[in-house]
């Protein structure tokens, strides 16, 4: 098996991971953070997280009290194009969501 | 207390507004989408919300793809404020908008925490707890 090390570049958005025969660039994360407001009522927040994301009852319910007790949670992380897209159909949804890049 | 929406056997959902409920979400329907399609009114900027804050500007596709689907919610809702009864996309359409309002009338009034919010004139503090209630009504039959 090939030894493989990962190296941090904290100048670029990207880690190399690097191998015998392989060299592959994989970017750090983008996370969709939902925020929480005041007005927005638990239970219409869980039925969102539910119809977009397709999490169960119990994740969708610790991602909304996640919001509420800390003011922000991340829902989802992947790519930037996937992320962007939830956000839109979040901000569609009327919750205050941002995308932003894993530090 | 009477449900204001009842999830029927057939999987449709019955409204059971009466005119004075149909009329909140129809005023909250229609303001949605005017504020969609006016850059000068006043919801338009909780509508065109930064999706990434740290870009100067955000992928116009994305701005597109938010703009076209909130109008389309907001049209769908619209259209269907007379029904009995909704789908599934239909009711999807009514929560949503509906969801749009209660935010952006929260913002365009400055209620940025539970302090504003109490501390706001009682109309628009109840304006905004009828409309918690009928979201609240409708989530619950999604």
């Amino acid at each position: 098996m090939p030894s493989v090390k990962r190296l941090r570049d904290t100048s670029t958005d990207s880690t190399t991971v690097t191998s015998a025969d392989t060299t592959v660039l994989t970017e750090r994360p983008w996370n969709v953070v939902v925020w929480d407001d005041p007005v927005t009522p638990m239970k219409v927040v869980v039925v969102i997280f539910k119809k977009i994301f397709g999490y169960s009852d119990n994740k969708c319910t610790q991602l909304m009290m996640a919001v509420h007790h800390e003011g922000r949670a991340i829902v989802w992380s992947g790519d930037a194009d996937r992320a962007q897209s939830y956000c839109v159909k979040l901000q569609v949804a009327g919750l205050l969501a941002t995308i932003e890049q894993d530090s | 207390m009477a449900k204001l929406f009842v999830r029927r056997r057939d999987g449709r959902i019955e409204v059971k507004l009466n005119d004075a409920g149909r009329d909140v979400v129809r005023e909250a329907f229609g303001r949605v989408y005017v504020a969609e399609h006016d850059a000068d009114h006043e919801w338009h900027r909780t509508l065109n919300a930064p999706i990434d804050p740290s870009k100067d500007a955000d992928d116009p596709l994305a701005v597109l793809a938010r703009q076209s689907e909130t109008g389309s919610n907001a049209e769908l809702a619209v259209a269907t404020v007379h029904e009995e009864f909704l789908n599934d996309a239909e009711a999807w359409a009514w929560m949503t908008t509906m969801q749009v309002a209660l935010r952006a009338t929260a913002v365009a009034n400055h209620l940025h925490d539970q302090e504003t919010l109490e501390a706001s004139e009682s109309e628009l503090r109840n304006y905004i707890i009828l409309l918690q209630g009928l979201l609240v009504a409708l989530a619950d039959v999604l």
